[in-house]
């Protein structure tokens, strides 16, 4: 039997074994169960935690009442508005994200105040908006939905949009959407780098736990028959964190597992036990701080299987990359970058007009990787040009200009920990092929290349899909990330000390690499390196950078002999 | 002048000052550690309930500061080593552990005094004549003693041994320790005065406000909000963002009404966000 049939039939059998009063408790702690999805969706996935849930939850249950009780007599039409309901806290989430999002660009602390400052609002308004409200007695005498007459009718419709609900994250969690959201609750930076408007991604995720949240909250109205600020307000909002917390935000089942266990425990045990949310409060700190995974960390042997394995299927090819367009010339006009006194790049001018490798060196602070920071879009305040096969890039932002076709490997070995092999280095075909829509598609994960085959023939490794990246080897991390910068197939590739740290044989597969890669991809690679004798090996033309502008460009021998680099190396006159 | 005008320009003047106040300890504890404490407000909720205690045991009112400070300093130790000290330089995990305190701290309220309100009388009631007009005493004490609360602060910071070593911590923390100063003890000595300042405006606000279990929510908002309007890390910053945050919200709440107040306040802080997303005085 597969595992999903078994879920059903566990929601259809629970009502006969427990009783009618459970069944009615159960139905209302599974649309709180939604909203809790909706925060594992966003705190256990993409990795920001927004406090104020319950808005969303409390805006369509106003919603689904307004229009239970304007529609009393033509319930059908109020049955038929229940996803407008939903759909308007859904955007009202994506809103809210978009603003505060494109802004910060970091999921911290602004985001989760500004949520949790955004339910008090609501609750005051709520509150205070009599005439439309109901004020703090709330909206009372709510239709219920036609056609329904006993609790456990009502139970069935809840369980069945719960079920709806957790196919839905089920989906999105195995498609590559999924896989981006964690992704960017790991390493934002990188991803932004490969291109993904990572903004975006996190105010859609926040849009979907609008919505689910909306799900829930608009079948409350008719289920409840009343609304009440508080379903809007912090208390609410507060619980769905715990129980999502409780229950295992990382998993897709544990926030369901959570609110049914301790929401339906504390909504018996708070009024008898004074000191039970005194307890539940110590409990969520204890998990928070020692025991993340929460409960269905426990059982996740056995929720394993229910949430479904995954089979070994067939690869399927990738689009060609849209960066197989010629080669395109770097070239760098006057750039300067000053932060308060520092002068960091000092009208650096720099041309890389045609294929092949080359080597920029300088002594420590002499900008080498500020120059990659400000290609690549990561330094704010650079003046001059820079153009990229003739247009400027200058204050474009990373994921524009990694589409342009620019690849880059930091210096710190820097993949996505967590994830497989697999879906790092699916991440890096789907930079640049992948369009917005087919980021829905489960089957994307599939994606290979002949690059990818060819990589992967190289180092056996990067065919071991279900491995995490945080299992391999420093230098392992160091090829798989010079993979996924190759796999993107970029026009420019900047490499940044890509042999730092590594052991001789390491270095000797790294240079390889590059050497294969410069053949194969026919563009520009650009490597910042300090071992001389790596540079003489691979460098077509050397670079020395000094104090932020360019000292000396030529052959090996040629800087070799260069007095002034002699004299900046050796220490003289500076 | 008409005193009407006068008694509202002297109500935003106590409205800056106070928030000037209520803010200080989570200045304190995120412009120097880096620490979003998000149970700064149930600092204030503390001293507020010590100030209930005090006088429900029939004490004289200035006994809260001293048992105030002796509650919130054991506890912001407790706390500072249970939770916060494994967590520096993880802000996001430091926001999730003090959001769960901020829930305890409620919670562990709510089981003692109940869930209701409380109120605590005035210490010094009446009203006293000022610039022309009647101005309540208990107010205009509350004026002098947040400026002197926040410049004895601010001298204390600049010129003392501590104040300098905590200066060296925040700039550079390895080199501080290198430097023979236990950057532990001392950023768990910062912690504690945060959470100290916290009670302690805690305690001046008691009088004026109910005092009950959720009441530190607002305050943790409105501080966070000044700091983003004012920036981080400096007292001009402190100060600018409390006369924008303070001003506008109390004018507003004078003309509309509260709920319009703090939805101002929000907007706004989410205007700053977008246009000046490091306060009005930016540190380098």
């Amino acid at each position: 039997m597969r595992a999903p049939s078994i879920v059903v039939l566990i929601v259809i059998a629970l009502p006969l074994l427990l009783g009618e009063f459970w069944a009615y408790q159960l139905g209302l702690y599974a649309l709180y169960a939604a909203a809790a999805v909706g925060i594992g969706l966003c705190w256990g996935q993409a990795g920001f935690l927004p406090l104020g849930q319950a808005l969303f939850f409390g805006l369509a249950a106003y919603l689904s009442g307004f229009a239970f009780i304007g529609f009393q007599n033509h319930l059908i039409i109020a049955v038929l508005m229940l996803p407008f309901a939903a759909l308007a806290s859904g955007l009202l989430a994506y809103a809210i994200g978009y603003i505060v999002f494109r802004r910060t660009g970091e999921s911290g602390a602004y985001f989760s105040m500004i949520t949790l400052a955004l339910s008090l609002l609501a609750f005051q308004i709520a509150t205070s908006w009599n005439s439309v409200t109901g004020g703090f007695d709330g909206l009372k005498g709510i239709p219920g939905l036609p056609g329904l007459d006993d609790l456990s009718d009502n139970y069935y419709v809840s369980a069945a949009v719960l079920l709806v609900v957790l196919a839905l994250a089920a989906w999105l969690y195995s498609a590559p959407i999924g896989v981006l959201w964690r992704a960017l609750a790991q390493n934002e930076r990188r991803l932004q780098l490969f291109g993904f408007d990572t903004n975006q991604l996190k105010s859609i995720a926040f849009g979907v736990s609008g919505l689910i949240a909306g799900m829930g909250g608009a079948l409350y109205a008719p289920e409840q028959g009343i609304v009440t600020p508080q379903l809007a307000g912090f208390g609410l909002s507060a619980d769905l964190v715990i129980w999502a917390a409780v229950g295992g935000r990382g998993s897709l089942l544990g926030p369901v597992i959570g609110t049914l266990l301790v929401g339906s425990l504390s909504s018996e045990l708070r009024d008898t036990l004074p000191f039970w949310e005194v307890a539940m409060a110590l409990f969520f700190i204890a998990i928070v701080l020692i025991f993340p995974r929460g409960i269905a960390g426990l059982a996740e042997p056995f929720l394993r299987k229910i949430e479904g394995r995954k089979r070994g299927r067939p690869f399927i090819a990738a689009p060609d990359a849209p960066t197989q367009r010629p080669p395109a010339a770097l070239t760098l006009h006057d750039v300067s970058v000053r932060v308060g006194e520092v002068t960091i790049l000092d009208g650096l001018s720099i041309d890389f007009d045609r294929a092949g490798i080359f080597c920029v060196i300088g002594p420590n602070g002499a900008g080498k990787t500020s120059m990659f920071n400000a290609i690549s879009g990561e330094l704010s305040g650079v003046s001059g040009q820079i153009g990229l096969g003739g247009s400027d890039i200058v204050g474009l932002v990373p994921n524009r200009i990694s589409g342009l076709g620019v690849a880059r490997k930091l210096q710190i070995p820097s993949v996505f920990p967590d994830l497989s092999i697999a879906d790092n280095l699916a991440i890096a075909l789907w930079s640049g092929r992948a369009a917005k829509v087919q980021l829905l598609k489960p089957r994307l994960r599939r994606w290979t290349s002949p690059m990818l085959e060819q990589l992967q023939s190289r180092y056996p490794f990067l065919a071991s899909g279900p491995r995490k990246a945080l299992e391999l080897s420093h230098g392992e991390q160091q090829i798989l990330e010079l993979a996924m910068a190759l796999l993107t197939e970029p026009r420019v590739l900047l490499l940044d000390e890509p042999c730092a740290g590594l052991s001789p044989e390491e270095t000797d597969a790294v240079m390889g690499l590059v050497r294969w890669a410069a053949q194969r991809l026919g563009g520009a690679i650009i490597i910042i390196e300090h071992d001389m004798s790596l540079v003489k090996e691979l460098a077509e033309v050397v670079y020395v950078l000094h104090n932020g502008t360019l000292l000396a460009k030529g052959g090996v021998a040629a800087i070799q002999a260069d007095a002034k680099v002699r004299a900046v190396y050796v220490g003289g006159e500076k | 002048m008409d005193p009407l005008i006068v008694t509202q320009a002297i109500n935003v003047v106590y409205a800056v000052s106070i928030l000037a106040v209520l803010a200080l300890g989570l200045a304190v504890i995120f412009g120097l550690l880096g620490v979003l404490n998000i149970a700064h407000g149930e600092f204030i909720m503390i001293g507020a309930y010590c100030a209930y205690v005090t006088e429900s045991r029939g004490w004289p009112y200035l006994v809260a500061v001293p048992l105030t400070l002796a509650v919130c300093s054991l506890l912001g130790a407790a706390v500072e080593w249970i939770m916060i000290r494994r967590l520096y330089r993880r802000p996001f995990d430091t926001l999730v552990a003090t959001w769960g305190l901020s829930l305890l701290l409620r919670k562990i309220a709510e089981a003692f005094f109940g869930p209701g309100f409380r109120s605590v009388t005035i210490p010094l009631p009446g009203t006293i004549k000022f610039l022309g007009t009647e101005y309540p005493i208990y107010r205009l004490m509350l004026i002098v003693v947040s400026l002197a609360v926040v410049s004895v602060l601010v001298i204390w910071y600049g010129r003392s041994r501590t104040g300098s070593r905590i200066r060296a911590m925040v700039n550079n923390p390895e080199l501080a320790q290198a430097q023979g100063i236990s950057v532990r003890r001392l950023a768990a000595a910062t912690f504690v005065v945060g959470t100290c300042l916290a009670g302690f405006a805690g305690v001046m606000v008691a009088p004026l406000v109910p005092v009950q279990p959720f009441m530190g929510l607002d305050y943790v908002l409105r501080s966070f909000f000044v700091l983003i309007v004012g920036g981080l890390g400096s007292v001009s910053g402190l100060l600018s963002g409390a006369v924008v945050i303070g001003g506008f919200d109390s004018v507003i709440s004078a003309v509309t009404d509260a709920a319009n107040g703090y939805f101002a306040v929000l907007v706004l802080a989410i205007l700053f966000l977008w246009l000046r997303p490091r306060g009005i005085v930016a540190r380098a």
